[in-house]
């Protein structure tokens, strides 16, 4: 029964699951590999210098530990947490351990967390680990990880420690070969606007916030000891071709048309946002219309009262008596936007690379025939 | 006593207050409430008038009496348990006595009993002798009688000294008494003394038994009251019956001694009656007088018997030598109805006493006119028996009903000059004047619709489940024919709306009865002339169906209230479709327009309208029209209250809901248990057609995200089905359907045809049906179709061209139907392919889109609705109003519209160079 059920939520992910277990002992190989290219990819949107922290360099266990972590843990759409571990060099981040945090159910409600964090962290020093607290991880469903949730705790992170980062590891994405690890900070300007926590259509608009600059990606480069490099060297030599080119799958529609349905229901959350921010904007004018009005019926009135030498009405508080309606928070439209942005990315990335190697196939296939 | 009969004529009551010495109590003051007044007439022969005192007084002395007799035979026990009984009797009459002073016999005995006991208790010898019971009572007799009689110390004392006197009287009495009796020989034609003494002492002694069973009920709250019930009882039923009881329930020998002559009596008290009448009516001249010569014997005679006995007899409704004339029973009637529906009122001797005076209006030939009177009365008292409507009739109360309804038709059929009608006035009734049409009041129709209510209120008391409830369905047959006669009455005499009022009976009676004959002959039609006589016999009697469409038409074309016509068009509609009349039943739904406007029907109306929707979905189903039974059941499935809405059963989930008045009111809604629409039937054809709807469906919208579920029930069952954590071989109906459903997803009609249609399901369902296998006939190819259906819609992506001839052999369908179905779907664009003619093949046109494409698709439309709203947004930004995109946008078709205009303008004017 309980495979049934599980099988039936999450149709897609099994395969994926089984492959980035195998992934598990040799992707270290590609992504130290490809630190480069990991490091290119991460652009930097929001890399406009004044970030404390222009690159993040990630210790290799700590990305082993990270996967192995979701591997354990994370089931379909459940995400899994931890705390990342390091210190800051000159303007790199060096995330060199980490350790998970427990997933919690409904029973254990009394579970303290920051305790835990304390004790842990406490007893990692005492085995001489770095213990200072740089920031978090999550792994994340076909990519969508930006919420409120984590831009709440994104922002309290980046609040107590400046150049603290959340790394998102994308395990399906990993597991169709390529690791997917990215590490993002919050943009200053959006600190500055959760700082005020006043998400009004007005305020946003004054800090001059869009989806695209709300979080910034961080470079990163994975780095390990020179022994782990060689033994790598040697692993790769001996494994069999075949167990590394997950990469060349040509399978390509589960994956497609799971990131078309979640993509659909953001536009869908997004279109009713928008019928929000319409009524809104109907009311608030409507309001106005009235308030007009009544300015103009209030004027005559003077204006009579004043050709028979009455004294004119006392002003009245207008505010009181068209109370404008709560305009709706804008932040959730902007992280839809910025999720809707990321499948986006996703979708674009995802197919540019199908293309390619369903051209390459055609290729070999006319060589073939 | 005087009082039960009150009312009696005055020179009669009068003669008998100063004839008797004993009469006590005023007769007047209790007119007003004597609920149940019997003839003025009456005379002082037939009835005693007995005043309470009377009453007391016999009890008294028939206690003493039986003291007396323990005395001489020395059974000290039976005198102890007798004084005790006198000593209770006594406190009971102390209001009587304590008017009239202590009556000497009472003394007598006390004194005697005393002195008695005292010679016994010298007598040592004798003491010795005696068994223990009886010394051991003689002791606690003997202090019982001393501590007594101190309280009547004086009286005895006075006795002890004058004892003649008091003897004198007695014997004086005695005297007295046999006179009476001696003249009554001569009146009642030879009615031995004897007989007579022994009814004497009967009678009291049965007035005092009934007097104390009354004691008993708590809410007897005055002697009077009591003393008037007594008299009801004792006047209605029959004699012989109250001297059995009597007999069996008064331990007395004496009690038994009289039994065999009084019922000798009896009989000859009617005949004397009988006799009587006769001769009264032989002069009727003189018949003031004879009444009065009578009172005025009855008179002495009552005299003579003082404050004793009394005649126990029959109770009469006629006092002995009047006429029975018309008058006289309506008056009698009259009197016995006043009463009805008064607190109090006997109702079970109402109806005896109507129905002693049926008789006796028969005996006498009073006319039917009368009898048809009586009768009327009679049912309506047999229905008024019980005073809860709620509750239902005694089936006894209700066959004894029926017979009377049948022989007041007997009597209508016999006599047509009689008029019978509600609206006759009681004022303008002629019960007797041959000359002239008789007319009665009373609604022959009436009594039948109650009759006919009670009938279905029995059944819906009854339990569905037992022999009980199949004999009383038998007498659902005596109910049509009874129906049927006063149809047959009314046609000829009754107002057109009686009529459609009995047909509407009649229908009900009908419309749910599916009429085999008809069905066989349909099936085999007449062959020879020969053996179709034969059958002519067999089939006596129209069909249902054309018995049907007179009534219903007459109805249609001459009713004006809205319900009948309501009631015959949804029976006529049941009918038909539970006949396969398939399109008549439809067509007569479509244009009765019913569906408007019956939620403003009256449940019960309502209850009609949902069996005939059932009904005419399961005809649907029948003739393999699944869409169509689908729409008829959905209303009904859907709600899952199919039991409470077509009045089958109530639901346990409301039951809180409701206050036990709402409750009652739906159980009385209830259909009784043989108009049930199986339930399971219904349920199983509603799934079966919603599959062979659904799953074609679901196959062909797999994809599409905006499909909508046919049926919410049939996926709620596919859902539970899914939902079962190990599926084993289906058990209920619903599995069936549910596994069948599975099977024909993959287009596997084979094991969808036996999930459905098993030796199980045949159990269940399908032998319900009256044409069974037609029906299965119809289901496997419906079930072959839509298989096919399914499996072109579902793997049409994997095919590039496919063989008929291929999908003939895997559906069993012969290819001409492979080939309908499939252009048919072609032209509805279900499936996108074109036939090859040549090779008799499919070839498909993938032009299906993908997964992708589809999600693709709806993405682009959610995309276009985003970009809508959003633009709206900018509009407001764009005005200071909300009107002003719109003002903006009519202005621009404005101008195109000018623009249009002038274009127009332009061309004439070209054409003009």
């Amino acid at each position: 029964m309980y495979s049934r059920h599980a099988q039936r939520i999450t149709p897609g992910n099994k395969p994926g699951k089984m492959a980035s277990r195998k992934e598990g002992t040799g992707s270290t190989a590609t992504s130290s590999s490809s630190t480069t290219g990991g490091a290119g990819k991460g652009k930097g949107k929001g890399g406009s210098g004044d970030s404390a922290v222009k690159q993040v360099q990630i210790d290799g266990l700590v990305v082993l530990k990270i996967i192995k972590h979701y591997q354990e843990e994370g089931q379909g759409t459940e995400v899994v947490q931890g705390v990342l571990l390091g210190l800051v060099v000159e303007d790199r981040l060096e995330i060199t351990n980490c350790f998970p945090f427990p997933q919690h159910t409904e029973d254990d409600a009394d579970f303290d967390e920051v305790q835990y964090q304390m004790e842990m962290m406490r007893s990692l020093r005492h085995v001489n680990i770095d213990h200072l607290h740089v920031g978090w991880y999550q792994s994340t469903y076909y990519g969508s990880f930006v919420t409120r949730a984590l831009l709440d705790s994104q922002f309290s992170y980046q609040h107590a420690i400046e150049e603290s980062v959340v790394l998102i590891y994308d395990p399906i994405k990993t597991a169709q070969g390529s690791l997917s690890l990215k590490a993002y900070r919050l943009t200053p300007k959006l600190m500055e606007v959760c700082k005020e926590k006043d998400f009004s259509p007005e305020a946003l608009k004054k800090a001059n916030i869009t989806f695209e600059y709300m979080f910034e990606e961080v470079p990163i480069v994975i780095k390990n000891s020179h022994l782990i490099n060689v033994l790598m060297w040697e692993l790769e030599k001996k494994s069999a071709v075949a167990d590394k080119h997950e990469l060349l799958s040509l399978a390509s529609s589960n994956h497609l048309g799971k990131n078309l349905q979640l993509l659909m229901d953001r536009v869908d959350e997004m279109s009713q946002d928008i019928v929000k921010y319409n009524t809104y904007m109907r009311n608030t004018s409507k309001q106005q219309q009235q308030k007009h009005q009544y300015q103009q019926r209030r004027q005559q009135e003077n204006m009579q009262r004043q050709s028979r030498g009455e004294p004119p009405l006392p002003e009245e508080d207008l505010s009181k008596l068209f109370k404008p309606p709560q305009p709706p928070a804008r932040m959730d439209s902007l992280l839809i936007a910025g999720q809707i942005n990321t499948y986006c990315q996703n979708i674009k990335e995802f197919t540019a690379q199908n293309l390619g190697k369903l051209f390459m196939a055609q290729a070999l296939q006319e060589y073939n025939n | 006593m005087s009082r039960f009969f009150t009312t009696g004529s005055d020179s009669e009551s009068e003669s008998s207050l100063s004839g008797e010495e004993l009469v006590t109590k005023p007769v007047g003051g209790n007119y007003g409430k004597q609920p149940l007044l019997l003839s003025e007439d009456e005379e002082d022969t037939k009835r005693v008038v007995r005043s309470a005192k009377d009453k007391r007084f016999e009890e008294l002395t028939n206690l003493i009496r039986t003291i007396r007799n323990a005395m001489k035979i020395r059974d000290v026990t039976k005198c102890l348990e007798e004084f005790e009984l006198l000593g209770k009797a006594y406190g009971k009459a102390k209001s009587i006595v304590d008017k009239e002073g202590v009556p000497r016999f009472y003394i007598r005995i006390l004194a005697d009993l005393e002195d008695y006991l005292n010679e016994l208790w010298e007598d040592k010898e004798g003491k010795k002798k005696m068994n223990k019971n009886n010394a051991k009572a003689l002791s606690t007799l003997r202090q019982k009688i001393r501590k007594y009689n101190r309280d009547f110390e004086s009286h005895i004392t006075s006795y002890k000294q004058n004892p003649e006197q008091s003897a004198d009287e007695d014997a004086e009495k005695n005297e007295e008494d046999s006179e009476g009796s001696s003249d009554e020989d001569e009146d009642e034609d030879g009615v031995s003394a004897a007989t007579f003494l022994k009814k004497k002492s009967e009678a009291p002694s049965g007035e005092s038994r009934k007097f104390l069973k009354k004691m008993d009920d708590e809410d007897e709250d005055s002697e009077d009251s009591e003393d008037d019930e007594d008299w009801d009882t004792g006047s209605t039923s029959s004699d012989s019956d109250s001297e059995e009881e009597e007999g069996k329930q008064t331990a007395l020998a004496s009690r038994f001694l009289k039994k065999a002559p009084t019922t000798d009596e009896d009989k000859k008290a009617a005949e004397k009656k009988r006799e009587d009448k006769a001769k009264k009516k032989h002069d009727r001249k003189s018949k003031r007088l004879d009444e009065e010569e009578e009172d005025n014997e009855g008179g002495e005679w009552e005299r003579v018997r003082g404050g004793v006995p009394l005649v126990k007899e029959k109770p009469k409704m006629f006092a002995k030598g009047t006429e029975i004339t018309h008058a006289v029973v309506i008056k009698k009637l009259n009197e016995i109805l006043q009463a009805r529906g008064k607190k109090g009122t006997d109702r079970a001797a109402q109806i005896e006493l109507l129905q002693l005076l049926v008789q006796i209006a028969a005996e006498n030939n009073l006319g039917e006119g009368v009898i048809v009177k009586i009768k009327f009365n009679i049912i309506a008292s047999l229905y008024d028996y019980n005073p809860n409507l709620a509750t239902y009739m005694k089936p006894e109360m209700w066959g004894k009903c029926l017979d009377c309804i049948n022989e007041l038709m007997d009597i209508l059929f016999a006599n047509p000059n009689i008029f019978v009608g509600e609206n006759i006035l009681e004022e303008s009734e002629n019960l007797h004047n041959a000359d002239q049409p008789l007319r009665v009041r009373g609604c022959i129709l009436t009594l039948v619709e109650r009759m006919d209510e009670e009938f279905t209120k029995i059944m819906q008391n009854t339990d569905p489940h037992s022999q009980e409830y199949v004999e009383h369905l038998k007498d659902e047959a005596q109910v049509c024919a009874i129906i049927e006669r006063v149809q047959r009455y009314l046609e000829e005499k009754g107002t057109t709306e009686e009529v459609c009022r009995i047909y509407l009976l009649r229908i009900l009676h009908t419309y749910y009865k599916f009429d085999y004959k008809a069905h066989q002959r349909q099936l085999t039609p007449p062959e020879g002339s020969s053996k179709s006589e034969q059958d002519q016999a067999e089939n006596e009697g129209e069909d249902s169906a054309v018995l049907m469409e007179r009534l219903c038409k007459y109805i249609y074309a001459k009713d004006r209230t809205d319900r009948i016509r309501t009631c015959a068009i949804l029976c006529h509609i049941y009918h038909h479709a539970l006949h396969s009349r398939w399109y008549q039943a439809r067509d007569l739904m479509l244009m009765s327009h019913l569906q408007d406007n019956i939620q403003h029907a009256d449940p019960p109306v309502q209850i009609l309208y949902n069996r005939t929707m059932v009904q005419l979905g399961i005809c649907a189903f029948r003739q393999g029209l699944t869409k169509d039974a689908h729409n008829a059941l959905l209303d009904i499935q859907s709600s899952g209250r199919a039991k409470e809405l077509l009045g089958q059963g109530l639901l346990l989930r409301s039951l809180q809901e409701r206050n036990q008045e709402q409750e009652k009111v739906e159980r009385r809604r209830q259909v009784p248990f043989h108009l049930h629409i199986n339930l399971e039937l219904l349920e199983c054809v509603y799934l079966v057609s919603a599959m062979l709807l659904e799953i074609p469906y679901m196959a062909a919208h797999e994809s599409d995200a905006r499909r909508r579920m046919i049926s919410k029930q049939f996926h709620h069952q596919l859902r539970v089905g899914e939902r079962q954590p190990l599926l084993g071989p289906p058990e209920s109906m619903r599995e069936h359907v549910v596994a069948a459903s599975k099977a024909m997803k993959m287009g596997d009609w084979k094991t969808c045809h036996s999930f459905i249609i098993n030796e199980k399901m045949n159990g269940k369902v399908w032998d319900l049906f009256p044409e069974a296998d037609k029906v299965r006939t119809m289901l496997v190819r419906k079930i072959q179709e839509e298989s096919l259906r399914t499996y072109l819609f579902t793997y049409s992506s994997v095919y590039d061209s496919i063989s008929m001839e291929t999908l003939s052999d895997m559906f069993e369908l012969d290819l001409p139907t492979v080939h309908s179905i499939i252009s048919k779907m072609i032209i509805n664009e279900e499936l996108m392919a074109s036939l090859d003619q040549p090779t008799q093949t499919v070839v498909m046109h993938r032009t299906e889109p993908t997964a992708q494409q589809n999600l693709a698709l709806q993405l682009a439309e959610k995309l276009g609705s985003l970009v809508e709203n959003n633009e709206r947004v900018f509009d407001h930004k764009q005005g200071t109003y909300g009107g002003y995109f719109r003002d903006q946008k009519d202005g621009y078709r404005k101008n195109e519209g000018y623009m249009r205009r002038g274009g127009y303008r332009q061309q004439p004017s070209q054409t003009a160079y």
